[in-house]
């Protein structure tokens, strides 16, 4: 039902939202407010991440909107569901740029659609943050508009790969993904990183999601001799199942891969407990419990400030301290540019080393988009999960 | 638009009237709203080019494709490969257009083979399994395709590299895709499509072999998806596997649906209203496809006739209570203006058994040119089962069936209508959704000469067939008595009166063998009266008429020769006086 | 290749090859009592798994209780398919609006699964809690089924006379009609057991497949494979198709791999179609004139 009220919920907050501005502030409502648009996979079945984000954007929108707003400006998120479909989010990007005036845009989160957006907004100039990770979506040159403030795929596989050779010091790797779009592309990447670095990759297989049983591919994994299974996939179901037929064939090799792999769904399928153990997930410092189970101090802080404002039930941390960020980011760029003007907005974001965010620091630079900092990138246990964050993965010094 | 020779008349410019309106307001667009409204109207507009080529097979010709949305991807792919020259040197954007229409052509026969010999479920399956393993080709095969991360879709030169130029060209491509469509609706092709949809028998008997009907069909349709697969990754900018939903299929298949089966006005604004709906509709986003199906099914259990059905004022007018047929046989010989060659017609030694019951057991019968032949019987001896066997709808296990010297080719309904045989049926088999004189030019098909080509462009050959089908239809349905009901669709006849359709239609071909099966029953006295002449008439023309009766005073009169069956075999075999003499017939059937 | 890979595609080729079979059994009762596919088929097949997901887990109904209210429920909705999407187009038969009613059906079905429930799978209860390795419960349970269902319409239909006026309806509707059969019960009765095998095959394949929205897709499409190679009607033709296509599925993903699974599934499902669309177990060929 989690996502039926939901759906509501953004539906009714949009409406309510819309309806009592115009009551309160009817003649200048126009004029005054910064106008975020955020477009987001709400509801369908690759709706997770935005959902975690959706609970930091609108977090972060109170909360300067309460301080007074930017520059005395209220802030104004305009939400589109896109259910992950690239059709649905180019209607929407450029409902916002020509039909909704919006002054920058959030999102959106998954490939697909990131990929069809990216050129409409580069085309209107509109500033234009997001967490996706596909390698190419940034490419200042073609989209100088366009800033990652999340890890690219490449700082993903970075992560993965480093754990596997250098902290788990394995040789022989297994690469598995399912067969979406995501899942083929990654694990093609992942095999020739692994190769670069001189590692062996036994075997590298596309698993469909909906196989019921992955016994046989744990078994030929095993005979391959991998001591190490690099697993890209966003289904709970078939990370579940690879646990469970781990177990079952008696094998204790560790799991290391995509943030998937750590999601309370996961929790729900194993058959037990012990099934979730030497699984590693793609965490971030900022999000990670340390050996007393203390979280990094400027995210502690915040968390105590948000206190209950914030329900961090269901979702993982970093999705949340991203929207918050995105939000500020913004709020600062309208605050130092003294207006919302989209040259204003790009030469702020461009002229950021180490923005100290709650998910990391944020550099950029007008030759470099990619914001966010590789050394961030690290593994987590995966079944440690509380308040959406994980324990850090051993061997980290 | 659609504008042919016939485009001066009131009735045709009534039609034209809510496409020039649409059209009006497309052009005006670009004056009055922002980009976002090119980009929505683009959208509308690509969807109809494909929607147009679909509803060509899903609402003329009935065949149940769901999964159409493979050949957007196929066309998608094919030209931002073609255009991007990642596997081959860069192509010009016209060839792109031109190679996508070629491979989607030819996708579309591949997804339509399935049709031509199963069952409406299985192809309809059969379309959906497609749709799922295009997409992951698409996934797979990351050397041509980019898998996942997919690739840019091709871009168009100024003027076209703008919202509003492209919105113009994918209009000029829609108003295109609307004409072509329009073409092939209004014509042979078109009126067959729907016969083999409502009445695929009939249009077996008038010589519509379904595969040849459908696979240049199914050649159109795949071609303009693939057109519309290319502009669309244009309108996208960037193609993935993700962006070719099962639900943008079924969208554009209930477009159809709620527009209107045999319509073209209305899928037309069917497309318009999904493209626009689901964006006035945003915060219920999650429910689209929800809804969607929920309109199917108000749609197919309250209007099956969908919108074209709701604005078609004209057919809810009453057509006059009191009407009487009267045929005038004087106008036949201009029917038979080349007469047929005169051949008889011989069922010899005729067996056909159904599991153990023997329907025919050895019959024997001749109908010479010009001679009326009754063929009676009681219910079940066989007589339907004779014309079925003439007819093509059985092979006979033994023995066989000749026109002149020639065997009739076993099994193949369609065949006959070439070789001179036509016929009606115990219970009409007519389009209820087309009016009479579309059901009466439907027995013109064959002799059309305008090939599909140049029908899809209107080149003058197709406005000389319609020209000379209408004028033969419309004698046709003067000669049986009709004239008045030309335009009033055909489901709301009666039944005596949609008799005589089907023998208007029959006569189309101006046969030289003309089986009629029960033509009297439920006409009243007099009309009984005048359908005797008009046979006697017809048979004058020098055709050989079998005519299948109860009424054994009606057969008496009119035929020179009469066949009794009985259990599958000739009771007794004469002219009218030896058979009313004969005592195993009058003990039987006649009763006196 | 370790002997424990080959058990192991037997264990899930047989066990899903049953629930394609009962999903194709389910596909083949709608039609004989009413000459209609039914689009339904399939999504009977996941509320089976959703249903017992959402009566044992989520509201804690002990198994049995769970298990009846699953059957019942999903009885219920072949019945509501009957008279919602086929009884109003049955007469209208050959302009095929049923493939329309029951697609639309489906997808509201589908939907408000996805809505109400998840659009992540979730996990199913255990059922008896025997059995580990290839020999746990989640293979043989739908494997069962299957075999209990097979053995009660056989015992239906030789034994008793609802069984024998389904098999007169199936064979000729309108001399059924003639004869004075109550039709019209018998085809609501049809779809009530049909709606319960549909969900039997769910519940029996629910620690197998997951109480997962898309499985009905999926069934709709592998369901009717079987009754495509078996002939339409013919539940032992199905059942046989069934197993045949879960073995050939599940080697397939593990030499092939998924993507090409599906591919080599789809090619064998026309190129049968194609050389032989009658089934290859037995024609059911329908008068046309």
């Amino acid at each position: 039902m989690t996502i039926s009220r939901r759906a509501f919920n953004i539906g009714a907050v949009n409406v309510l939202g819309l309806a009592s501005q115009t009551i309160v502030w009817p003649a200048l409502a126009q004029s005054e407010q910064i106008r975020i648009g955020w477009l987001g996979a709400l509801t369908g079945p690759n709706s997770a991440p935005s959902d975690g984000f959706n609970r930091g954007l609108r977090y972060g929108v109170d909360a300067v909107n309460a301080a007074g707003g930017a520059n005395g400006r209220r802030i104004e998120l305009i939400t589109r569901d896109t259910q992950g479909d690239p059709t649905k989010a180019v209607n929407a990007t450029q409902e916002m740029i020509s039909a909704l005036k919006v002054h920058a845009i959030f999102g959106p989160a998954n490939s697909g659609e990131s990929l069809a957006t990216t050129p409409l907004m580069a085309r209107a100039k509109m500033p234009n943050l997001h967490p996706c990770v596909v390698n190419s979506l940034i490419d200042p040159t073609k989209y100088p508009n366009a800033f990652r403030m999340g890890p690219s795929n490449r700082q993903w596989d970075d992560a993965v790969r480093n754990y596997c050779l250098k902290i788990l010091k394995v040789k022989k790797v297994a690469v598995i993904g399912d067969t979406t779009g995501y899942g083929v592309t990654a694990v093609g990447d992942s095999v020739a990183a692994f190769k670069t670095d001189g590692a062996d990759v036994v075997y590298s297989a596309q698993i469909d999601a909906t196989q019921p049983d992955m016994t046989p591919d744990v078994l030929r994994m095993k005979s391959a001799g991998a001591e190490a299974i690099v697993a890209w996939s966003t289904s709970t179901g078939m990370a579940a199942r690879l646990f469970n037929a781990r177990a079952a064939s008696g094998w204790d090799v560790p799991f290391v891969g995509h943030p998937s792999l750590g999601s309370g769904e996961v929790g729900r399928l194993i058959e037990k407990a012990a099934n979730w153990e030497k699984v590693y997930a793609i965490n971030y410092k900022s999000c990670s419990f340390d050996a007393e189970g203390k979280l990094p101090e400027r995210t502690q802080a915040f968390l105590d400030k948000a206190g209950s404002k914030l329900d961090l039930k269901g979702t993982l941390l970093w999705w949340v301290l991203c929207g918050v960020d995105a939000v500020d980011l913004f709020a600062k760029a309208v605050i130092e540019s003294g207006g919302v003007s989209s040259e204003g907005v790009i030469k702020f974001l461009n002229a950021q080393s180490k923005y100290p965010g709650l998910f990391g620091d944020y550099s950029w630079s007008p030759t470099q988009h990619n914001g966010y900092p590789t050394d961030e990138v690290v593994m987590g246990m995966a079944n440690s999960s509380r308040n959406g964050a994980l324990k850090l993965a051993p061997g980290y010094a | 638009m659609a504008i042919s020779e016939n485009a001066l008349k009131p009735a045709t410019i009534a039609s034209l009237a809510p496409f020039l309106a649409i059209g009006v307001v497309a052009v005006l667009l670009p004056f009055v709203g922002n980009d976002y409204w090119a980009v929505i109207g683009t959208r509308a507009a690509i969807y109809w080019v494909l929607v147009a080529g679909l509803n060509l097979i899903v609402g003329f010709a009935g065949q149940l494709a769901i999964g159409y949305v493979a050949l957007l991807t196929v066309g998608a792919y094919v030209t931002s490969i073609l255009a991007a020259g990642t596997v081959l040197p860069p192509v010009p954007l016209p060839l792109c257009f031109a190679a996508a229409a070629g491979v989607g052509a030819l996708f579309g026969v591949l997804v339509g083979l399935p049709a031509l010999r199963l069952r409406t479920f299985y192809f309809a399956i059969s379309t959906l399994g497609f749709a799922t393993i295009v997409t992951q080709i698409a996934l797979a095969w990351r050397s041509v395709t980019g898998g996942g991360v997919g690739l840019a879709g091709p871009e168009f030169p100024p003027p076209f590299n703008t919202a509003w130029g492209f919105y113009g060209l994918c209009l000029g491509a829609a108003s295109f895709a609307t004409w072509i469509s329009a073409n092939i609706a209004h014509s042979r092709f078109g009126r067959a499509l729907v016969a083999v949809r409502d009445a695929d028998v009939a249009a077996e008997a008038n010589g519509i072999s379904k595969a040849i009907l459908l696979i240049p069909i199914f050649l159109l349709g795949g071609a303009m998806a693939a057109v519309a697969g290319g502009l669309f990754a244009t309108l996208q900018t960037y193609i993935t596997p993700d962006a070719f939903t099962f639900d943008l299929s079924i969208m554009f298949f209930i477009a159809i649906l709620i527009g209107g089966r045999g319509s073209i006005l209305g899928p037309m604004i069917g497309t318009i209203v999904l493209t626009i709906l689901p964006e006035a509709a945003a915060p219920l986003a999650s429910w689209s496809t929800f809804l969607y199906a929920a309109l199917l099914l108000v749609i197919v259990l309250a209007v099956p006739g969908g919108i074209a059905d709701l604005i078609d004022f004209k057919n809810r007018r009453a057509i006059t209570e009191e009407r009487m047929i009267v045929p005038k046989p004087a106008l036949l010989p201009q029917l038979f203006a080349h007469r047929p060659t005169p051949a008889a017609l011989t069922l010899n030694g005729v067996v056909l058994a159904f599991g153990g019951v023997r329907a025919l057991d050895g019959v024997d019968i001749v109908v010479r040119p010009g001679e009326v032949h009754g063929l009676i019987g009681p219910n079940g001896s066989g007589k339907t089962t004779a014309l079925n066997v003439i007819s093509g709808y059985y092979a006979p296990q033994e023995g066989e069936a000749r026109i002149g010297g020639d065997p009739l080719p076993a099994g193949r309904p369609e065949l006959r209508a070439g070789l001179g045989i036509a016929r009606t049926f115990q219970r009409p088999r007519l389009v209820a959704a087309e009016t009479v004189l579309e059901n009466v030019m439907i027995g013109g098909t064959i002799s059309g000469r305008a090939g599909f080509l140049a029908t899809l462009l209107s080149l003058p050959g197709r406005g000389r067939d319609e020209r000379e089908l209408e004028a033969r239809a419309t004698r046709a349905l003067q000669a049986v008595g009709l004239e008045a009901l030309a335009g009033v669709k055909a489901g709301r006849l009666q039944h005596g009166e949609q008799r005589f359709v089907e023998i208007a239609r029959a006569l189309m071909l101006a046969p030289a063998i003309l089986m009629l099966d029960e033509p009297a029953a439920g006409l009243s006295s007099d009309e009984i009266r005048r359908l005797g002449e008009l046979i006697a008439e017809i048979a004058k023309q020098g055709v050989g008429v079998l005519l299948v009766e109860h009424h054994a005073d009606f057969i008496f009169e009119i035929c020179r020769h009469v066949t009794v069956l009985d259990q599958g075999r000739v009771l007794a075999a004469g002219t009218p006086a030896e058979i009313r003499s004969h005592r195993e017939v009058v003990d039987a059937y006649l009763g006196r | 290749m370790e002997y424990a890979s080959v058990f192991s595609i037997l264990a899930t080729g047989l066990a899903m090859g049953a629930i394609y079979a009962l999903v194709g059994v389910t596909y083949n009762t709608m039609y004989s009592t009413s000459r209609v596919m039914s689009f339904t088929a399939g999504q009977l097949g996941m509320l089976g798994g959703v249903l017992g997901s959402a009566f044992v887990l989520r509201l804690g109904l002990p198994l049995v209780v769970g298990f009846a209210l699953t059957l019942a429920c999903c009885a219920t909705i072949g019945v509501v398919t009957e008279i919602v999407a086929v009884r109003p187009v049955l007469k209208s038969l050959d302009q095929h609006l049923y493939v329309l009613s029951t697609l639309a059906l489906s997808l509201m079905i589908q939907q408000v699964t996805a809505i109400e429930w998840s659009t992540e799978p979730q996990p199913f209860p255990r059922v008896f809690g025997i059995g580990s390795g290839v020999w746990d419960e989640k293979f043989w349970l739908p494997i069962a089924a299957c075999a209990l269902v097979t053995l009660f319409l056989e015992w239906l239909q030789k034994r008793t006379l609802v069984g024998r006026a389904f098999l007169a309806v199936a064979e000729d509707n309108f001399a059924a009609q003639v004869l004075g059969l109550p039709e019209r019960n018998l085809r609501i009765a049809g779809y009530a057991l049909a709606g319960a095998i549909g969900g039997l095959a769910g519940f029996a394949g629910g620690e197998l497949m997951l109480a997962f929205f898309a499985n009905g897709g999926f069934l709709n499409f592998y369901g009717f494979v079987p009754v495509a190679l078996g002939g339409l009607g013919n539940n032992r033709g199905s059942i046989v198709g069934g197993l045949a296509l879960g073995l050939f599925q599940q080697a397939a993903n593990f030499w092939v791999g998924g993507v090409f699974a599906s591919v080599a599934v789809f090619v064998v499902f026309i190129v049968v179609l194609l050389v032989a669309p009658q089934g290859l177990f037995g024609p059911t060929t329908a008068r046309r004139v």
